[in-house]
């Protein structure tokens, strides 16, 4: 048997009041254990953090949800319901002929996007290619400077990429032929392109105008190839996806209060299971930032989360935890690389990770 | 502890072995007999059971970002449910263990993906595991076959892979046909070449040949051919047979070739004719794929199959992946027993089992999900050994399908010896397992024990004992423990000097380090124990 792993050097306050970290998880363990419909919410952690919070949230009927769940979701429903192609940042860097960039908050989503994708420099391994910027969505200055831009606002986008899919596909639309010009320009360039690839970031286009998207990439791979890129969204929310589809079957939002694990967007949805007060406690999860509970003191809350998280009422438990990647070595899906990899401490320090905080707080339910 | 697991039957053919008897088993090992009256520890009565070693499934696709793409593409097919075509890891390792099985190997991981089927591996409790590498659609593999470096660049290439993705051995996966696909094509066979150069798919698979007998390894190039799944594509398997030359080569699911023009609808079994060509050539081993009815998810790094096969969706959905090397395509599909097409699959799979006469060259697989998954193994196993089972379940299908294949003629029955060598002392010899297959002394004591019964395929579902590691872990379908699994992983020895080009390469292509890719040690992964490593010949 592992002994559950120390986690005496991170700050603890049970109440607003400091204890020792033994003794916060000790409470966070009675508190937790009492439950009878909890959930782990938040989960800005690492691969191992997901694990064990799933592993936790299984072992008390609890339900999971992650704090960037909508952005993640809006993209997940897309993908299971009508299925989709989509591509590799790498594939994107080096093959794409013809790159188009769609809405809002793609340099937020992913700062280092513009050197990663090499967007300025032709494909690498396509001989004699150039590369051809298009964005669409509001705003045409900064990072995104010398794409043609066709303006359209961030709340009506799926209006301007209906009418390009139809245009690609060479049905009429509604739009006479000046407002339709730029658009029309559009749908025969993206035709032209040998591989072309979207980029959107998770949660800048609601679902309607993600579908719309990669029905339109289906049917320009009628005649050429195209794929999606979609950008990961915050707080390792794909890597925690993933850990929990392969612990699970189903993504956060899933209940494991049953015999057997239930996915439910809306009804697992932790701030409406905490606005409702069907949830009796909460575990709230943010190791990347100090974001505190989208809730006050509506239900017991046990936070692990990053120093200098202000909440607005003390919570019930909460235990400070390092930041993954930085503080300590780590697992997180990387947008670079498009997958889960290592990242080694940037500055090592001494703090308590995520995992085995609550590896801890799992360890003590037995002795509750 | 020492061990007796007393009266069973015990077949272990690595050793001829086939008699009632007692095995030894002590800290994790078989062991010799103890002197006479020396006293057992510990005594399992297993009088009128059949004692083998742990099952080996070389080629089962339980892990992996393609795979988790599945889970994530179909919750309504509930992975998370005890039975379902892609079961999550927990049940994986239970539903394997039960059946007896105790080590797998997930046969297609992209280089650039590894970290996460590790990561996934290392949630299966129980069985043992490991992956194999795909190379082949790999850019700095197509490079160095453009550039003309030579087989030892190639050779120290796929040694830097193997280490870096801690893989068993290497895949090749429609070779070059997911680089061309990239260029727009749409057919791709084994002397296509990829675009924009004069690399083919046969260059391809017999530079990787090469490559594997340069580094010794122990499992041979395990290959996916091209055409999967067309009309007379069983023409490309016997061509691939011959492209490979005497050296050694493995076919994956070679049922998916099987496939002649005969008949009205221009499709048939050509299971024979594959199956006497395996029979001429010592060189070759094959998996079989077996495809059985009901639904299920084909998740291959075939992208350009999987493109191809999207309109058969079922449901109508699917993912494609344009991704570093192979990429893949998930497709859920439906086989039915009441379908043509399906029935012809289902006969000519059984054919290659029955038809290829050496069980040591043929390998028990359903592809797991692609045929079926690994769960309808028992009622597979039936199937090979009940001529009569066959020929109530021929009564069901379309005749016009049994006419196309000569299934309903065969009579041949698996023994008991020839099931332990399929699942058992062949697969561990193929991936070079020296401690695994066998119930010799040193041994490693993955033991299943089965209970015969009239219902074969019940026998294998729910062994009456399994052992890991010397470890009851599994009675009668039920886990009494759940030991984390060990990873295996070759680690040949190449020259350095080949890092130093795959890091300019990738540094000017991708801008990344190729150590980026690189799965991190084993406790980093959430193993246990160390990555085991399988030794090279050399
Ligand atoms: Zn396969």
């Amino acid at each position: 048997m592992t002994e559950p792993p120390a986690v005496t050097r991170a700050g603890a306050w049970v109440g607003g009041r400091a204890v020792s970290a033994p003794e916060a998880v000790r409470q966070a363990a009675g508190l937790l254990g009492r439950s009878r419909a909890a959930v782990v919410a938040g989960l800005g952690t690492d691969i191992a953090g997901a694990r064990a919070s799933v592993a936790l949230a299984q072992a008390i009927g609890a339900a999971i949800d992650h704090m960037d769940a909508d952005a993640a979701l809006a993209n997940l429903d897309v993908m299971r319901r009508a299925g989709w192609i989509v591509t590799t940042p790498l594939q994107a860097r080096t093959r794409a002929d013809a790159v188009l960039l769609v809405g809002p908050g793609l340099p937020a989503a992913w700062p280092d996007m513009v050197v990663r994708l090499a967007l300025h420099d032709p494909p690498a391994l396509v001989p004699d290619a150039a590369r051809k910027l298009f964005h669409l969505g509001p705003g045409t200055d900064g990072p995104l400077a010398g794409a043609i831009a066709i303006e359209a606002p961030a709340e009506r986008l799926l209006v301007p990429l209906a009418v390009l899919r139809a245009l690609a596909a060479g049905r009429p639309t509604s739009l006479d032929s000046t407002a339709a010009a730029p658009l029309q320009n559009l749908a025969a360039a993206l035709a032209q392109a040998r591989f072309g690839v979207a980029v959107w970031a998770a949660g800048a286009l609601d679902t309607l105008a993600v579908e719309t998207l990669c029905g339109l990439i289906d049917d320009l791979n009628r005649t050429t190839r195209f794929a999606g890129l979609p950008l990961p969204a915050a707080n390792n929310a794909e890597g925690v996806m993933q850990a929990s589809a392969w612990a699970t079957g189903f993504p956060f939002r899933t209940g494991f209060a049953g015999a057997v694990p239930v996915h439910d967007p809306w009804r697992f949805d932790a701030r409406r299971m905490v606005a409702s007060g069907e949830a009796d406690a909460a575990l709230w999860i943010s190791a990347f930032a100090p974001t505190p509970p989208p809730w006050g003191d509506d239900v017991p809350t046990v936070a692990l989360v990053a120093p200098g998280t202000e909440f607005r009422t003390p919570p019930a438990v909460l235990l400070e935890v390092g930041h993954p990647g930085i503080d300590h070595d780590s697992m997180l899906f990387n947008a670079a690389l498009g997958g889960i990899s290592f990242a080694a401490a940037a500055s090592p320090r001494p703090t308590a990770r995520v995992a085995d905080t609550v590896a801890a707080i799992m360890a003590a339910l037995q002795s509750c | 502890m020492l061990m007796r697991l007393a009266g069973g039957r015990i077949v272990d053919p690595a050793h001829g072995r086939d008699a009632v008897g007692d095995l030894w088993v002590q800290d994790g090992r078989v062991v010799a007999p103890p002197p006479a009256g020396a006293p057992a520890d510990a005594t399992h009565d297993v009088t009128g059971c059949i004692v083998m070693a742990g099952g080996i499934d070389i080629h089962s696709h339980i892990a992996g970002t393609n795979v988790n793409a599945a889970r994530l593409l179909l919750p309504e097919l509930r992975a998370g449910d005890a039975v379902a075509s892609v079961p999550v890891t927990q049940t994986i390792g239970r539903l394997y263990a039960a059946m007896g099985f105790t080590t797998v190997v997930e046969p297609a991981i992209s280089p650039h993906v590894a970290t996460q089927a590790h990561l996934e591996l290392a949630d299966i409790p129980i069985i043992d595991t490991a992956i194999l590498a795909v190379l082949g659609n790999d850019d700095f593999l197509l490079r160095l076959l453009e550039r003309n470096e030579g087989k030892a660049a190639v050779a120290d290439y796929a040694a830097r892979v193997l280490g870096g993705s801690r893989a068993i051995g290497i895949k090749a996966i429609n070779p070059g046909a997911a680089a061309a696909f990239k260029s727009n094509v749409r057919r791709f066979g084994l002397d296509d070449a990829v675009p924009g150069s004069a690399i083919t798919s046969r260059a391809i698979i017999n530079t990787l040949q090469a490559a594997t007998e340069t580094l010794g390894l122990a499992h041979p190039l395990h290959l996916h051919c091209s055409n999967l799944g067309m009309p007379g594509n069983a023409e490309t398997a016997l061509a691939t047979m011959d492209a490979a030359g005497g050296a050694r080569l493995h076919l994956a699911h070679l049922q998916f070739y099987a496939y002649g023009t005969e008949g009205k609808r221009g499709f048939s079994s050509a299971a024979p004719l594959l199956a006497e060509a395996v029979n001429a050539r010592r060189n070759i081993t094959a998996d079989i794929g077996q495809v059985m009815f009901g639904q299920t998810v084909t998740v291959s790094s075939d992208v350009l199959r999987q493109f191809n096969a999207r309109g058969q969706a079922h449901p109508r959905k699917s993912v494609i992946l344009d991704g570093d090397g192979n990429g893949g395509g998930i497709v859920p599909y439906r086989y039915r027993r009441t379908d043509f097409y399906n029935a012809v699959q289902w006969a000519a799979g059984l054919e290659l089992f029955l038809l290829i006469d050496d069980p040591w060259r043929v390998f028990f697989t359903t592809d797991h999900p692609n045929g079926a998954p690994f769960t309808a193994y028992p009622d597979l196993l039936a199937l090979l050994m009940d001529r009569s089972l066959r020929a109530q379940h021929i009564e069901t299908l379309p005749k016009d399908a049994m006419e196309v294949s000569t299934l309903a003629a065969i009579t041949r029955e698996y023994t008991i010896g020839e099931i332990a060598i399929m699942t058992r002392a062949a697969p561990a010899r193929l991936l070079g397992l020296a401690d695994r297959g066998h119930l010799g002394p040193g041994a490693r004591a993955d033991i299943a024990v089965y209970r015969p019964q009239a219902d074969r395929a019940a026998m294998f579902r729910n062994a009456e004992l399994v052992l890991k590691d010397g470890v009851p872990v599994m009675r009668a379908g039920q886990p009494v423990a759940r030991p984390a699994g060990r990873g295996l992983a070759v680690r040949p020895g190449f020259d350095a000097a080949i890092n130093r080009s795959l890091a300019a390469f990738y540094e000017s292509t991708y801008g990344v380090a190729p150590t980026a890719f690189d799965v991190p040690a084993a406790e980093t992964v959430g193993r246990a124990a160390p990555f085991e490593t399988v030794p090279c010949r050399t």
